[in-house]
């Protein structure tokens, strides 16, 4: 085996692949490097800088430090005492958080069902792409679709007046349940299905033996999935809910479209990045943008490292070395 | 040796693919001819229709017209505009903005600035039968003119005959305008209207633009403070006062709700709107099956007003001069164009002789409003129109208003809360602008 592979050597004369590996990969970091981390850096920059637009004109920047992170931390509505950008950061989470539980709820209880071999679902195929259809929709189509249905005019709204649930005036998105329950209801619909094809994956990862050889110790069902699946799921699980974190801080399109931009009602619906598209109106405030911006950054790191943190103790990375492939 | 070849070129296309996005090449200079794309940003269908239909005909076989349409939606227009009229001195020919469309709400912002041309020096000089007010708002503080219009935009009530007929006993336009012609007297019929099972206005922001379009003062004073002109705040009480008995509903001037209204079975009577809102907006009401054609008419209501209206400016850096300039002539000077617009458009012209024609045409007859010379009654309403205290901020301003407001209508915040929600929305949207509570 060694000798043919010293043979292989010689005959190319020393060629590299790993080089060509490396070039291939360059246009990919240069794309990146250009157009994702160079704006990031000046999104920070920016962050330190008054830089804005009046009318047509763009005013030159000043340097004022920390100032616009102050103006964002004392910025509040009315007599409210909560900072507003503290108050669209509430909404984004509770928006998330609204979406999130259920998802990964029946997103393991899906991957459970279609992984179980004594269940052994028939027409598994069909139902994968049926539950991953809504995530090929685009988000915004997706919201526009579920305005029309929900607005004052619509279908649904109509059957709730007949059934005298709602008076004809009744506005839904003009109320913070349903507003906020839709938009979490979205986004609900178009992961479940990501989510429960991601988990899926994680589950056919685990060793079946572990699996037979519970079965045969007497184990019933539940005991399965909690002393087996779920601690092996957790590599998994933690991207799963880290990408989704992700995905939910960084919230715009459904909530915008079903409050029209206002983030109505009251701006219960408003999250951090309609506020950031806010700022770049008509002013193009670059510099209360970017330290918005920066903020938003900080704040997606720490909370993705307290869910690090919590789905993954230390016994944890200790039991699922074998299968994460990080030798020690 | 070959296998090395083709990894260059798949790599060297690559590159080339993701450098291709950079624009090329930088022309200076203001105007020039021979473009081969006529590109033209708009926020809607309206002027494009008007366009293909009268005009499209007589482009050069070899320029192509490309229509960049966004909708004006919280500024989207005017955002996708503002980056291309900045970049468009490094655009490549194919993608310079030629003309662009403005409405009456932002004419300024672009009027006032350099990236638009004075069009006297691409030949268009004739304003002599446009009305004074239209030229005046795209002029810039100079007094040098940026742009046409197309239209002229006297706003009026119209109102739906059956439900006046009920009402008053009678449809004439000059006993209804009568009934209707101060708010005291429009108040008295709300509360008549309500009795009867009646709406008055299907919007709550229906009479915004009679009211904001008189307004004696700016929305900023000369330090730049946020101010509430005295229009304003009538408006914000009356519209309390109609949401509080029920003569209107919690609609948007836009929204689904207020459309249905014009159907024949709506209870509507009143809606406020210039020549292009029953041509464009009026769908419903024109309806063959469910509408009610024949059913409306015009008259001047409690307040003389304008609303809206669209401006063809002219970008600086065209290579179209010359089209752009036979385009703008085509929908204000050219008469055959502009009567077109009139009797098969139901526009009110930005000409003077044309409407006068019109108007004084014992013949001409608008079926929609059963009959009813509506040219005739915008005629005698022009005279009122005045291009006074507007600013660059009025499009956000009025419906920042209006949107925070309709939380309030909705019962979904307080008054104060509603105020207090635009102040902030104030401050997001504009660094500029000062608030003093």
């Amino acid at each position: 085996m060694q000798n043919k592979e010293k043979k292989v050597k010689k005959k190319k004369g020393g060629i590299s692949y790993a080089k060509w590996g490396y070039i291939f990969i360059l246009p990919f970091f240069i794309t990146y490097f250009i157009w994702s981390f160079l704006p990031q850096v000046l999104t920070f920059v920016y962050s330190f800088f008054k830089i804005y637009t009046e009318g047509l004109t763009e005013v030159a920047p000043e340097f004022i430090g920390f100032g616009n992170y102050v103006d964002l931390f004392t910025k509040t509505i009315g007599d409210s005492k909560t900072p507003t950008i503290l108050l669209y950061a509430g909404n984004t989470m509770i928006m998330w958080i609204l979406g999130a539980v259920p998802q990964f709820l029946i997103a393991l209880l899906l991957a459970v069902w279609f992984t179980n071999l004594r269940l052994n679902i028939k027409g598994q195929g069909f139902f994968k792409t049926v539950i991953y259809m809504p995530n090929l929709i685009m988000a915004s189509a997706f919201s526009m679709l579920i305005w029309t249905v929900f607005n004052p005019t619509g279908p649904v709204h109509m059957i709730l007046e007949n059934a005298n649930l709602v008076s004809k005036e009744y506005d839904l998105f003009f109320s913070v349940t349903w507003a906020r329950g839709l938009v979490a209801g979205i986004n609900f619909l178009m992961w479940f299905g990501n989510t429960t094809i991601v988990l899926m994956a994680g589950i056919m990862g685990i060793d079946n033996s572990l699996f037979e050889a519970a079965l045969i110790d007497g184990a019933n069902s539940r005991k399965v999935f909690f002393k087996i699946t779920l601690p092996l799921l957790m590599p998994i699980l933690t991207y799963a809910v880290i990408t989704s974190l992700i995905g939910g801080i960084n919230m715009y399109d459904v909530p915008y479209i079903l409050s029209k931009g206002n983030g109505t009602p009251n701006n219960t619906t408003t999250t951090l990045i309609m506020f950031i598209q806010r700022l770049l109106g008509p002013s193009k405030d670059y510099g209360t943008a970017g330290a918005a911006s920066v903020l938003v950054f900080i704040f997606s790191a720490v909370l993705s490292l307290i869910v690090f943190k919590f789905f993954i103790s230390k016994d944890g990375m200790r039991d699922n070395t074998k299968k994460g492939g990080k030798r020690k | 040796m070959k296998k090395k070849l083709v990894t260059l070129v798949v790599l060297a296309a690559m590159i080339l693919c993701m450098v291709a996005g950079c624009g090329k090449g930088s022309a200076k200079g203001e105007s020039s001819n021979g473009g081969k794309t006529l590109n033209i940003y708009a926020w809607n269908e309206e002027f494009k229709g008007f366009f293909d239909k009268y005009y499209a005909s007589k482009i050069p076989a070899d320029v192509k017209v490309n229509w960049i349409i966004n909708a004006s939606d919280n500024g989207l227009y005017q955002q996708k505009l503002d980056e291309a009229l900045k970049g468009q001195s490094k655009a490549s020919a194919d993608d310079k903005v030629d003309l662009f469309l403005a409405e009456a709400d932002y004419i300024t912002k672009y009027a006032d600035s350099s990236y638009t041309l004075d069009i006297s020096t691409i030949g268009v000089t004739d304003y002599s039968n446009m009305y004074d007010y239209t030229v005046k708002a795209a002029s810039d503080s100079k007094g040098v003119v940026k742009g046409v219009s197309f239209q002229c935009c006297p706003s009026g009530l119209i109102y739906r005959r059956s439900i006046a007929k009920d009402l008053f006993g009678t449809d004439d336009p000059a006993a209804v305008q009568e009934k209707l012609n101060s708010w005291d007297k429009f108040e008295a019929v709300a509360a008549d209207a309500k009795a009867k099972g009646y709406y008055m206005t299907a919007s709550f922001a229906e009479t915004y633009r009679v009211f904001s379009n008189n307004c004696t003062s700016a929305w900023v004073n000369s330090k730049n403070e946020l101010h509430f002109d005295d229009q304003i705040n009538a408006w914000i009480a009356q519209t309390d006062k109609f949401i509080e008995n029920g003569y209107t509903l919690t609609a948007g001037v836009w929204d689904a709700e207020k459309q249905d209204q014009m159907y024949a079975t709506g209870k509507t009577l009143c809606f406020f709107g210039p020549a292009w809102y029953f041509n464009f907006c009026m769908g419903n009401a024109q309806d063959p099956e469910k509408g009610c054609p024949g059913d409306w008419a015009v008259i001047e209501g409690p307040q003389a007003h304008f609303w809206g209206g669209t401006w063809m400016l002219a970008a600086n850096g065209t290579d179209n001069a010359d089209l752009v300039a036979d385009i703008m002539k085509a929908f204000t000077v050219d008469e055959e164009t502009v009567s077109n617009l009139v009797a098969k458009e139901g526009q009110y012209p930005n000409n003077k002789k044309v409407a006068a024609k019109y108007a004084e045409d014992p013949n001409f007859a608008n079926a929609f409003l059963g009959g009813q010379n509506d040219v005739a009654v915008f005629s005698a309403m022009t005279d009122n129109i005045k291009w006074e205290n507007h600013t660059i901020y009025d499009q956000q301003l009025n419906e920042g208003l209006q949107n925070k407001l309709q939380e309030f209508y909705k019962g979904a915040v307080s008054k104060e809360e509603a105020m207090n929600n635009f102040y902030n929305y104030v401050s997001e949207t504009f660094k500029t602008i000062v608030i003093n509570k």
